[in-house]
């Protein structure tokens, strides 16, 4: 049972946090330059990954995030700069729920409030960042300091009002809601900074990824010099989650077309796995927080494979 | 189609630093031909190193007064295995055989304990169990024995412990003595009480009673400071079982999880007031000697590449294993010669040892052992031991190692490696070598108070 195909190109994957055995796909046709979109809801079972349901949209998604809230709740970035919000219980025609039309350009990112559960962020390619609550009709704020792409925005695991924002502009900003300005503006990388995510163990501790191909950690306590940098990559850096169950473990995957596992606990030797089961960009990817070490990634090659870290994407 | 084109620009960025060929590269770390000596770290970790994953024991008790009177001796047993497949996450049918050290138990008898034990502890029949006795060293020989079946390929993962029961197996010789040990002297010393072997060593290398006396009572004092300091508390594995009450035979249910053989308020002069037993005019009393107990230890082996793979966090890693012969008369001096063999084994100098435990059967040969070597009191024993937390013979080498690994996690970089030692009755000694090096595991952080921000992360504030 290898993988699942997806009509069009997978851009996000993400796991159920209630459902062990549901997965959300968010898709584009033509590798999202131009064309549909589709949000898939995947049932792992014994037999494979087989479709539960899926709703269409009329630019290509980008990212998707269930709600922390309500395990019905599914939010899709779309092309047209909507956000949509699914009831994953109800048919097709009932959906979407709401639709959130503010951002100007692309929403490239999503990611739920995982302390307060009651708000969501989205990154767009108007370089702003928005806050939103399912309860409001429209965003509560917007964070407008980047100057290009904002490529990924993750709240802090322990801190309900802390988060931070990747960027094309080559930097990392974190930010409190509590603050008008971030309270932090890291200069990461050379290059676009595409992914970034905050360590769930330890919460100064954040992993970002860039054009650059390497992946840097870096303490928020000290933005002169990052702990470790992670080099192996041979493109882009296109996500990197740290896993939910262990310190120094970071999952990462890139335009290289691999996903690679990395312990930044030795740093010179970080590289712990590395999977080559993508034949296209590999672009979304993550970590199970019911299952440890249960990974999901999906590509351009129009596959999405769950697996477990110890095994092989394509056996499982 | 205005937008299409935007987008292929944005995606096209990110190729962008492909053209730029390899990534900024670091300086490549190649493993170092230096030995192990070198004042720096040694940064090249071998994949098939047998490293330990947990340790762990229960509390000894005192045989026949103590906690664990009444407690059967697999019950023991299958509380250390329990524990340690809760601490590590392995499941047990992946554990390739298991190896249990017992010295005074019916060695047949023992061994079907042990089996009953591992079904107790929730292992599956396909699980294999074995029994060894080098006398004292059991523990430690148990642990030597798995990790050489590790590096020889016969499993990857397997578990080492010791146990003993001293309420249930006193010593006593069975049977008859082959009268032909009049032909040899070394024959004929090995059924010496041990009482007396350690007479023969204090009379023979000169230890006087006052630095018996005075070092038995630092072991209850550093124990006694390690228990309530909370120092055993990661290692020790409350155990849930029943005590009778001698009187009534009322039986209460209780848990037992500290050392009950620590006397707080041992000095040396409490400690002159007792009487020799084994030898009028003698300097050997049972206040400068090992006490009687019951317990059981655990150790999770396997290699560094399943323990990377499990993401386990790494305690120590085994480096050496020696085990020597010495004249049965003066079978306390095993650890002088045992600790520099094992050592010269890792390829180390004994200055490079920043742990000992050595086991202390009798106060007269742990400090004959401590003085012929040279070596530094305050790498000795720094929790205190068996003369106050007891000598569960079969047990004693793996509730060693668990004490030296935590004991070595506590000091961070400041410990890179340990000894386990101990003299062996009949005449011998082991010694085994532990290496908790840059390449293991930091201590969970939450030992670290938080505000104390600045701290280096291996800094451990009690």
């Amino acid at each position: 049972m290898p993988g699942f195909h997806t009509q069009f190109q997978g851009y996000a994957v993400r796991f159920s946090p209630f459902e062990d055995g549901k997965l959300a796909v968010a898709t584009s046709q033509n590798y999202g330059i131009i064309g549909n979109g589709r949000q898939y809801v995947l049932q792992m079972g014994p037999g494979g990954i087989t479709e539960w349901r899926s709703f269409d949209t009329a630019d290509g998604l980008y990212d998707c995030v269930w709600s922390e809230a309500n395990e019905n709740i599914l939010v899709s970035a779309s092309g047209d700069g909507s956000i949509k919000v699914w009831d994953v219980a109800a048919p097709p025609q009932a959906n979407p729920l709401r639709s959130f039309e503010e951002h100007t350009h692309e929403v490239y990112s999503l990611h739920w409030n995982q302390v307060r559960r009651d708000c969501f962020l989205s990154g767009s390619w108007d370089d702003t960042i928005k806050l939103w609550s399912l309860d409001a009709p429209g965003s509560l704020r917007t964070f407008a300091e980047h100057t290009y792409c904002v490529y990924a925005a993750q709240w802090n695991p322990a801190a309900a009002d802390v988060f931070l924002s990747a960027s094309g502009d080559c930097t990392v900003k974190v930010w409190d809601l509590r603050q008008p300005r971030p309270t932090l503006s890291l200069a990461a990388h050379r290059y676009e900074v595409l992914a970034a995510d905050w360590c769930k163990y330890n919460d100064c501790v954040i992993a970002t990824g860039s054009v650059d191909k390497s992946i840097k950690i870096w303490d928020v306590r000290m933005p002169k010099r990052e702990l470790a940098t992670l080099l192996g990559h041979t493109y882009a850096v296109r996500r990197v989650l740290f896993s939910p169950h262990a310190e120094t473990l970071v999952a990462s995957c890139s335009y290289d077309m691999t996903v690679r596992l990395w312990d930044y606990a030795a740093p010179e030797d970080a590289l712990v796995r590395i999977w080559d089961h993508h034949s296209e960009f590999a672009v979304g990817l993550d970590w199970s927080t019911l299952v440890e070490g249960l990974l999901a990634s999906c590509g351009w090659d129009e596959m999405t494979f769950a697996w477990h870290m110890n095994g092989d994407p394509r056996a499982s | 189609m205005h937008r299409a084109a935007q987008r292929q620009q944005v995606l096209l960025g990110h190729l962008a630093a492909a053209a730029l060929g390899a990534p900024e590269q670091q300086l490549g770390a190649h493993p170092t031909s230096a030995g192990d000596s070198a004042a720096y770290e040694r940064r090249a970790l071998s994949c098939d190193d047998v490293v330990i994953v947990s340790a762990c024991r229960t509390a000894l008790c005192k045989a026949k007064r103590g906690g664990f009177k009444d407690t059967p001796v697999d019950d023991l047993i299958a509380a250390v295995l329990k524990e340690t497949i809760r601490r590590s996450g392995v499941e047990p049918e992946a554990v390739g055989d298991v190896c249990f050290g017992s010295v005074m138990g019916p060695s047949s008898q023992r061994a079907n304990e042990c089996r009953i034990a591992m079904f107790l502890a929730g292992f599956p029949e396909s699980v294999p169990v074995h029994t060894v006795n080098r006398q004292c060293s059991s523990g430690l020989q148990a642990i030597a024995q798995v990790a050489a079946s590790i590096k020889a390929g016969y499993y990857t993962i397997g578990i080492a412990g010791g146990v003993e029961s001293m309420t249930t197996n006193p010593m006593a010789w069975e049977g008859a003595i082959n009268p032909r040990v009049a032909e040899s002297q070394c024959a004929q010393d090995c059924l010496l009480p041990m009482g007396i072997t350690s007479e023969n060593v204090a009379a023979q290398y000169g230890v006087s009673r006052e630095t018996q006396d005075a070092f038995a009572a630092r072991s209850h004092r550093l124990a006694a400071a390690a228990q309530a300091a909370g120092k055993f508390r990661d290692e020790i594995v409350p155990v849930a079982t029943a005590l009778k009450d001698p009187k009534t035979g009322e039986e209460k249910r209780v848990v037992i999880d500290q050392d009950d053989g620590i006397r707080p308020g041992t000095t040396p002069a409490s400690l002159g007031q007792l009487k020799p037993v084994f030898k009028k005019g003698g300097s050997t009393t049972a206040g400068n000697s090992s006490q009687v107990t019951d317990g059981a230890a655990a150790v999770l082996l396997m290699t560094r590449a399943e323990a990377a793979r499990r993401g386990l966090p790494i305690l120590g890693i085994f480096r050496s294993f020696a085990a020597v012969g010495v004249p049965p008369a003066v079978m306390g001096i095993g650890p002088a010669v045992a600790i520099p063999a094992a050592v010269e084994m890792a390829g180390l100098g004994l200055d490079d040892i920043d742990v000992f435990e050595i086991n202390e059967a009798f106060a007269s040969q742990a400090t004959y052992s401590v003085d012929k070597l040279g070596l530094d009191m305050d790498r000795v024993n720094p929790n205190g031991g068996a003369i106050a937390l007891g000598h569960p013979l079969g047990c004693t080498g793996a509730r060693q190692t668990a004490t030296l690994l935590y004991e070595m996690q506590r000091r961070g970089k400041a410990a890179r490696f340990g000894v386990v030692s101990m003299c062996i009755g009949s005449g011998m000694g082991a010694a085994a070598v532990f290496e908790r090096g840059g390449e293991v595991d930091a201590p969970p952080r939450g030992a670290v108070n938080s505000q104390l921000v600045g701290l280096s992360r291996d800094a451990v504030v009690s």
